[in-house]
């Protein structure tokens, strides 16, 4: 773990850290991917027909409109503008 | 009124012979918890007119003999679990203000009951840690020991159980986060097998892993929760189809000739010799019951926690990117659009829960892939069938909860890799999707609670909690002094 990585790891999270945060974060990650590196031991190969994670189609909800919240409720949890949700300039 | 460990059929009985109302229950609840959560802080929100509305409505329920399981009934519900209208935190600065606009799945089938909310219990940030300690808002204590923790995540949930300030709660469990805090509070909690509950409503941190359980101060009073809560829900397209059963059917049949499995990595030395020993004792009363004990073995447990925390931080990094602060959530500051979102994740995030993302991302970029995060799912199915082989020869599987019972405050949780390691006997559990109920077993030297665990098949919840309450029957447990 080198502060490349951390960089490269913050931008794809979205998160800021300051210099000495960065060393320190880095320092816990590097002890964290020491433990996760155990699973290098293990030698069996991921075979992804063996899954048994698949939804069947027959269970799935009917593919039809609701009415939808009400606008005030989900608006509530933020600062609206014109019953808009505000973000900031993306094109000038 | 002496509230400490009443169970669901006890206040059921007072209720409807009225012996108490609904109102007075509930009453006697809020008074409880404004005096001991300031110690104990096992809530983040108590919602006490929410509560005292619903009791009059559960006791006209009572009144015209509609009564249900649950009407009348005071519960507190974990704080990653969606309730409309009343805040709902992840116990994160993220969600300090967020209002959910709908209930969880599992509150719409409480409320349909007529169940009385008390409040919104304290628990990790997003549900990411074992001691409860990460919570913005209530770094909850253990009722047995104050100086203590009580586990986590659902650390808020098992405390006001094992407290007395409330008979049962709802947690969530992604990797023994009901049975840990369940075994460190001294109190009795399941999870479910995955797909049993809806997660519709649930704050997702893993998904394929998370589960919504109860919490409660007996096996008994479990199954009564779980009978409600338990269903398919067409919301969660994991939710199974199964139909639904009566979970505490099997409670008092015999468990003579019951093959009840140990695999022996869980009795290894990193499990403090007096939670082998009262494990081992509790084995030794099945035995005694009629059941069989089988030696065995789940050879992969050594990879399980990096597997564990390799597939749930991979999926928490990609649930957790909808946190940026537009619709809800901390709103931070920046002149562009990627500047805000930074900002509010920045400030908005606690510092595991940052390293949570930070592995997951890690876990799936390009050049690690491979050797994280299909790794851990290749040992996912190695586990599951290790899991599968033990279930041909056994019934339900015993190991302890946790290798420890609960430690002081600000003994370990500052240390990552310590916290994870600290969840090896709970992790495999979610990763094979299977049931798994911990109770009380014993106590340690300095009177401090020590669970066990009883794994089962998929969607034999009936057969664990026959299994639990048979223990829980013959078990004198030592109540806490709150």
């Amino acid at each position: 773990m080198d502060i490349k990585t951390i960089e490269h790891l913050c931008n794809l999270s979205k998160l800021n850290y300051t210099d000495e945060g960065k060393q320190k974060v880095m320092a816990e990650m590097s002890e964290i991917i020491n433990l996760m590196d155990t699973v290098k031991e293990f030698d069996v190969v991921y075979d992804d027909t063996k899954d048994n994670n698949s939804i069947s189609y027959a269970e799935v909800r009917e593919d039809k409109a609701k009415p939808s919240f009400p606008t005030e409720k989900l608006l509530s949890n933020t600062k609206p503008s014109d019953n808009c949700y505000v973000v900031p300039k993306m094109v000038d | 009124m002496n509230l400490k460990e009443q169970t669901l059929d006890t206040l059921r009985g007072l209720l409807d012979t009225k012996k108490i109302s609904a109102p007075e229950l509930c009453g006697e609840y809020i008074k409880r918890i404004k005096e001991i959560n300031p110690e104990v802080l096992g809530y983040i929100t108590v919602t006490e007119d929410e509560a005292m509305k619903s009791a009059e409505q559960a006791q006209k329920l009572i009144d015209s003999g509609e009564a249900k399981p649950l009407t009348g009934i005071p519960l507190a519900i974990k704080d990653n679990i969606c309730t409309d209208g009343i805040k709902t935190t992840c116990a994160s600065k993220m969600l300090e203000d967020f209002v959910p606009p709908y209930d969880a799945c599992v509150i719409e089938k409480l409320k349909a009951e007529g169940y009385v909310i008390l409040g919104k219990t304290s628990m990790d940030e997003f549900a990411m840690g074992g001691s409860t300690q990460t919570s913005t808002f209530a770094k909850t204590k253990n009722p047995y020991d104050l100086t203590r923790v009580p586990g986590g995540s659902s650390g808020g949930s098992a405390a006001v159980v094992s407290a007395g300030i409330a008979p049962a709660a709802l947690g969530s469990d992604t990797g023994g986060s009901i049975r840990q805090p369940s075994s460190f509070c001294g109190v009795t909690g399941i999870k479910p097998t995955y797909g049993r509950v809806s997660r519709y409503g649930l704050i997702a941190f893993a998904s394929s892993l998370d589960q919504i359980g109860p919490i409660a101060n007996s096996a008994r009073d479990c199954g009564t929760l779980l009978n409600v809560i338990a269903g398919k829900d067409s919301r969660d397209a994991t939710s199974s189809t199964k139909p639904a059963e009566d979970f505490n059917a099997k409670i008092g049949q015999s468990i003579e000739g019951m093959k009840i499995a140990l695999p022996k990595e869980f009795y290894s030395d990193s499990t403090d010799d007096e939670v082998k020993t009262s494990v081992l004792a509790a084995a030794k009363k099945y035995e005694e019951m009629g059941a069989q004990l089988v030696d065995c073995s789940i050879s992969s447990l050594k990879y399980a926690v990096a597997a564990y925390y390799l597939v749930s931080s991979a999926e928490a990094a990609s649930n957790l990117s909808r946190f940026d602060g537009i619709k809800y959530g901390l709103r931070g500051e920046g002149r562009t659009f990627d500047e805000m979102i930074r900002d509010s994740r920045t400030r908005g995030f606690g510092d595991e829960v940052k390293r949570r993302i930070l592995l997951g991302n890690y876990a799936l970029s390009s050049g690690y892939y491979d050797a994280y995060y299909l790794k851990a799912l290749a040992l996912k199915q190695q586990i599951i069938k290790e899991y599968d082989e033990v279930f041909q020869k056994a019934d339900i599987i015993l190991t302890p909860t946790a290798p420890t019972v609960a430690y002081k405050i600000g003994e370990q949780e500052t240390d990552p890799v310590k916290m994870y390691l600290a969840d090896i006997c709970t992790v495999t559990v979610n990763i094979a999707s299977l049931p798994a109920i911990s109770t009380t077993c014993g106590y340690s030297a300095n009177n401090m609670p020590i669970g066990m665990s009883l794994i089962g098949r998929k969607f034999d919840e009936a057969t664990l909690i026959q299994a639990a309450d048979a223990f829980e029957a013959g078990f004198e447990k030592r109540p806490n002094n709150i």
